[in-house]
């Protein structure tokens, strides 16, 4: 069987997706180091310059949640669940560290819970604050320090300004390749797919940054010399909310008439739209981009002056995606209990209601058999639409 | 049959009754502010970190998660949640917090405090108090509010060390210089809302008050480790309310400090909350605040509950060092009561339970029998823990928990006849268990 590591473009991606634990598992068997991590706020730049591939950890809805359940309530988030889950059950048994970090409530709490099971040899928490003020600025790149310390000291490496500025140009280089991707969508009918671009995103996680990066410029130039495969349909879509471990919820939509051309995803955008800024101090770029940058509902930004100030500071970038990538109607998704995107969802939907365009709210049960459902409200919206 | 049915039910502190002029003053006080025209905060509990400043900013605080336990108890917070949902809120957010959000569109709708709304309803605010501390809804929900409200919002930070941390020093002073410099943040945005400098003569006033508070109210639930337990959560859940939101106040320290006088004498005379304490139970985390009965039925069995709700106890005698800023003072407090239980068993060499140090700790030290927890439909935060919990009670002290599912706010949750049904049985884990615990070595 071949390696994943000699696979290419489209085929590596989808091989990768389908497979996730299996490349991981290969360079570790090359002795090869993976940090697990939670979330898009933990600096990847600092993992990577000392010796490690982030391993984003994610759960899974195409198994049942089975021993997690014995030690968190079931009215938590089921992702972080499945996540607990397939720790303890032993899927993810590649792991020599892991972060964890206050980005929402659940997630802080299930940090501690999955190292206080899983006891890797290397745990550090990063504690993010909710508000972007000068001082929580100061704090999250205290925090990143400590990070960077700690990995310092386990790893017996000393990590130089330069050596980082080097590993922040290589994540911004992946960044810009995955606006590229995403550039591909822009014309109607896109040249990729919704579960496409899911599909190669995810894979990007399993990956070592140059090697996800090879793959994402194969991928570009395969896909933009191949025939035009995505149909024209009468939705274009932007999917707002909750991370997507699977390609189903995307899948669902695109069969019902639409095309998912743009996301607000932290698995989609919110990982990989921003670059980081060359500071003197890398840790100034690093703290920004990581705290005050990446737009999730989970950072709390004042806008003292009016209602609409406020939805403009937390949904105007959205608008903007709208713009670009001529959207005529966006799918509000939440997986159940997650407060963070729950709390959104009336502001969200009166500032694009404001701005014309259509909104539909799908809150999921994180399950693969509870879609059914789901799809006639989406066929229903895109017939509407039209 | 009668005398049987007597028996163990609780002898409630008589000085507890002392409380209730504190908290009607307390819900009161929101309105009268208003209609005198003064400021009006609508606040998060924010253990201590912003209270005594709008305090000495003249600021009159009012508490919607309180406003949701005062309609829960009214019954008309289905009536607000169904509002909620028709608003396009999910209907798993905080019950605490969709109560708010329904009472706030009825509010904008009607022009003024809607006329069914219990005790008044609370005054429009001038600002709202937003605190990142433990749960997500605490400055979610006002983000929401801000679409009904044009007001402004301040966010107070709140640092979460992992439990893995706590037992590094250095990090303690990184939070609190954190927390201090954005309690300075908030002092400034008040004194541009409100076009005044703060008083630091009163705040410092308010302050020394509030530590006097914490030290009795510390004191209260020390003594209740003596057997029997002389107070019962019943009394607990009464009287943790000034502490919490008025600890400001010399009143509170009057009435704490005659607490604490029938308190010491119970003790002294081997006097108990219940008249016959078969089990001492540890609660967590919120109660059914609608069903508080249900421990009546409880306590008739002779379960007393001799410590409970982490998030409602005060801070314990001060151990992190400091200097006399007085940011740094507020800071210090609020950050001292998140990390005193695990930073506490690190050093008294029982740290071993991470997020379950809290009711480990309790559990030692008050001598458990048992662990009821209490899941919350509606609240994720006080729900998390609470498995882990009972698994490392049992695993680590041989306590069994019984666990038994309702809502902070939504009454229909909660089924006390089942929940009852349980209770022999887990009476035999109980008796069960204590053999179990001496055969290990375990001194109760």
């Amino acid at each position: 069987m071949m390696t994943q590591g000699k696979l290419q473009g489209l085929t590596k991606a989808v091989d990768v997706y389908k497979n996730r634990y299996k490349r991981l598992r290969e360079l570790r068997a090359e002795g090869k180091k993976i940090m697990g991590y939670v979330c898009a706020y933990p600096p990847l730049e600092i993992v990577t310059a000392l010796g490690y591939i982030p391993f984003r950890i994610l759960g899974t809805m195409d198994e049942p949640i089975t021993k997690a359940d014995t030690q968190v309530p079931a009215i938590i988030c089921p992702m972080l669940r499945s996540m607990l889950d397939l720790g303890i059950n032993g899927k993810i048994d590649f792991l020599d560290g892991f972060i964890g970090a206050h980005t929402c409530d659940c997630t802080q709490k299930f940090s501690h819970l999955y190292q206080y099971n899983m006891q890797l040899p290397f745990y550090r928490f990063l504690d993010v604050p909710h508000v972007v003020h000068k001082p929580s600025l100061d704090f999250m790149k205290e925090g990143i320090r400590i990070l960077q310390q700690s990995l310092e000291k386990h790893t017996g490496q000393k990590l130089a300004p330069e050596r980082l500025q080097e590993e922040i140009k290589k994540h911004n280089e992946q960044r810009a390749l995955v606006r590229q991707l995403y550039g591909l969508r822009k014309q109607d009918p896109p040249l990729l797919s919704g579960v496409e671009t899911l599909q190669i995103v995810l894979s990007l996680l399993c990956l070592p940054i140059e090697e996800g990066s090879t793959m994402l410029r194969e991928i570009i130039a395969e896909v933009k010399s191949r025939p035009q495969k995505i149909q024209k349909k009468h939705a274009r879509l932007l999917l707002w909310g909750t991370p997507l471990t699977e390609t189903s919820i995307v899948e669902m939509i695109e069969s019902a008439d639409a095309n998912v051309v743009m996301d607000d995803i932290c698995t989609g955008t919110r990982h990989f739209g921003l670059d980081v800024e060359l500071t003197a101090d890398p840790l100034d770029g690093l703290a920004k981009r990581y705290l005050d940058d990446l737009k999730c509902p989970r950072t709390y930004r004042e806008a003292t002056d009016s209602f609409a100030a406020d939805q403009e500071a937390r949904f105007g970038y959205i608008a903007k995606y709208v713009r670009d990538w001529k959207v005529n109607g966006i799918i509000l998704e939440s997986m159940k209990y997650c407060d963070t995107h729950g709390y959104e969802v009336p502001a969200i939907k009166a500032y694009f209601d404001r701005l014309g365009i259509p909104s539909l709210y799908l809150e999921h049960e994180y399950t693969m058999v509870a879609l059914a459902p789901l799809k006639t409200r989406v066929e229903a919206f895109v017939e509407m639409i039209s | 049959m009668i005398a049987e049915k007597k028996k163990g039910v609780i002898t409630r502190l008589e000085s507890a009754g002392l409380v209730r002029p504190l908290v009607n003053k307390m819900y009161s006080e929101g309105n009268l502010a208003a209609e005198e025209g003064r400021p009006v905060a609508w606040a998060m509990v924010n253990w201590w970190e912003g209270d005594i400043i709008m305090r000495a900013m003249g600021v009159t605080p009012v508490y919607p998660e309180n406003y949701g336990t005062v309609c829960a108890s009214d019954g008309i917070v289905q009536k607000y949640m169904g509002v909620s949902a028709a608003e396009g809120f999910p209907t798993h957010l905080c019950g605490y917090a969709q109560n708010a959000l329904g009472y706030t569109t009825e509010m904008k709708k009607e022009g003024q405090v809607p006329p069914d709304a219990p005790m008044g309803g609370m005054a429009k605010p001038t600002f709202m108090l937003c605190s990142e501390g433990m749960c997500d809804a605490r400055y979610k929900w006002f983000q929401s509010l801000r679409q009904y409200w044009d007001v402004p919002i301040w966010t107070l930070s709140f640092p979460h060390p992992d439990f893995y941390d706590l037992q590094d020093e250095s990090i303690h002073q990184i939070n609190i210089d954190y927390m201090a410099a954005e309690i300075e943040g908030f002092i400034a945005f008040l004194e541009g809302l409100l076009k005044k400098k703060i008083d630091y003569d009163k705040l410092e006033e308010m302050l020394a008050n509030q530590e006097k508070v914490f030290q009795v109210w510390w004191e209260i639930n020390d003594l209740r480790r003596a057997i029997p337990c002389p107070v019962h959560g019943r009394d607990f859940w009464t009287m943790m309310v000034p502490c919490l939101y008025q600890a400001y106040d010399p009143q509170t320290l009057a009435v704490y400090q005659a607490v604490y006088k029938e308190v010491k004498e119970r003790v002294d005379n081997g006097v108990g909350a219940l008249s016959e304490e078969r089990y001492r139970l540890l609660f967590a985390e919120i109660p059914p605040w609608a069903s508080l009965g249900f421990f009546d039925k409880l306590a008739e069995r002779g379960w007393n509950f001799v410590a409970e709700s982490m998030g409602y106890h005060p801070p314990p005698p001060m151990e992190l060092p400091g200097n006399g800023d007085i940011k740094q003072r507020i800071a210090r407090w609020t950050y001292w009561f998140y990390i005193s239980h695990v930073y506490r068993a690190s050093k008294k060499g029982y740290y071993i339970a991470g997020a379950a140090q809290p009711y480990y700790n309790w559990a030692i030290e008050y001598k458990a029998d048992g662990m009821l927890i209490h899941p919350v439909v509606t609240c994720r935060t006080a729900t998390f823990w609470l498995t882990h919990t009972i698994n490392v009670l049992k695993e680590k002290l041989e306590i069994p928990g019984l666990s038994i599912q309702g809502d902070i706010v939504d009454i229909t949750l909660f089924d006390a006849a089942s929940a009852l049904n349980q209770a022999p049985a887990f009476e035999e884990a109980m008796d069960h268990f204590r053999q179990v615990r001496k055969t290990k070595g375990l001194d109760w």
